[in-house]
């Protein structure tokens, strides 16, 4: 059976993904999904360690980060497409307006 | 070692690199939805049903669904949908999803029970009652803080694409 450190280092490997393409990517919508993905790294460390605990308070904090999660890519979204608006670019090279 | 948790745990990987490593943005969401089903299916093996269903429901069936509709609105001309169509590694991450779903859709036709660790835990555990009775308890002010928190996101995601008029 998988033990903790099995579901803790894939939720490593995965946030360290996210984290690497968050960094890399000059496309701001892979980005998004890039933060994303880190987010689901932590979501799954939490119900892991709500399983070997016996906890359930691990699957509650899931749930209300499921819940930040979405506000977040909603407001995120938002802006992406009122910047869009005037940039017309979602390269993140390009936004460039508040360099001194 | 538990082929089980390998064989989701395999997808999620595989698919989080061709996530971070394509040039386009449509392939890219498409290996995150098959982090978020391979991940749903390792939720259901953690004896966290209402966590999986959610997980399903909201990442892969709306946070995702919305960063698609974004990818498309945002499309810009020099990458047509047709061109992507004909790329191979693409294809074969759409098979890859396409095997994840298949798999998520027996497991939850088999019945999510029959795939829950061995591991000695209370029967209720994640169940909706369970969890249910956390929130309305001891987490009753953390329940409505996010309620807030989710009407102020909603009023500021409106008003800030709206189009100036």
């Amino acid at each position: 059976m998988a033990g903790l450190t099995e579901y803790v280092v894939l939720s490593a490997i995965l946030f360290g993904l996210g984290a690497i393409g968050f960094l890399t990517r000059r496309n701001a919508l892979i980005m998004f999904m890039c933060i994303e993905l880190m987010l689901n790294a932590v979501n799954l460390s939490l119900v892991a360690f709500s399983h070997f605990r016996a906890d359930l308070s691990g699957q509650v904090m899931v749930l209300f980060i499921f819940a930040v999660a979405a506000a977040e890519v909603a407001v995120g979204l938002a802006i992406l497409i009122a910047l869009f608006r005037h940039v017309k670019d979602v390269d993140i090279t390009k936004y460039n307006l508040l360099k001194w | 070692m538990d082929p089980y948790f390998l064989v989701f745990a395999i997808m999620a990987l595989g698919a989080g690199i061709f996530m971070i490593a394509t040039k386009d943005a449509f392939p890219s969401a498409l290996g995150l939805l098959t982090v978020f089903i391979a991940l749903a299916a390792l939720y259901l093996h953690l004896h966290a049903p209402l966590v999986a269903i959610f997980q399903v429901s909201i990442y892969a069936g709306s946070i995702l669904v919305l960063i698609v509709f974004v990818i498309m609105l945002l499309m810009t001309p020099g990458q047509r949908l047709r061109a992507l169509q004909r790329n191979l590694s693409y294809r074969i991450m759409g098979g890859v999803l396409g095997v994840c779903l298949m798999a998520l859709l027996f497991i939850g036709l088999k019945g999510a029970g029959e795939v829950f660790s061995q591991r000695e835990l209370p029967h209720d555990f994640g169940t909706p009652s369970a969890i249910g009775e956390l929130f309305f308890r001891r987490f009753l002010i953390h329940f409505e803080v996010v309620s807030v928190l989710l009407l102020v996101a909603m009023v500021g995601a409106i008003y800030l694409a709206k189009r100036r008029s």
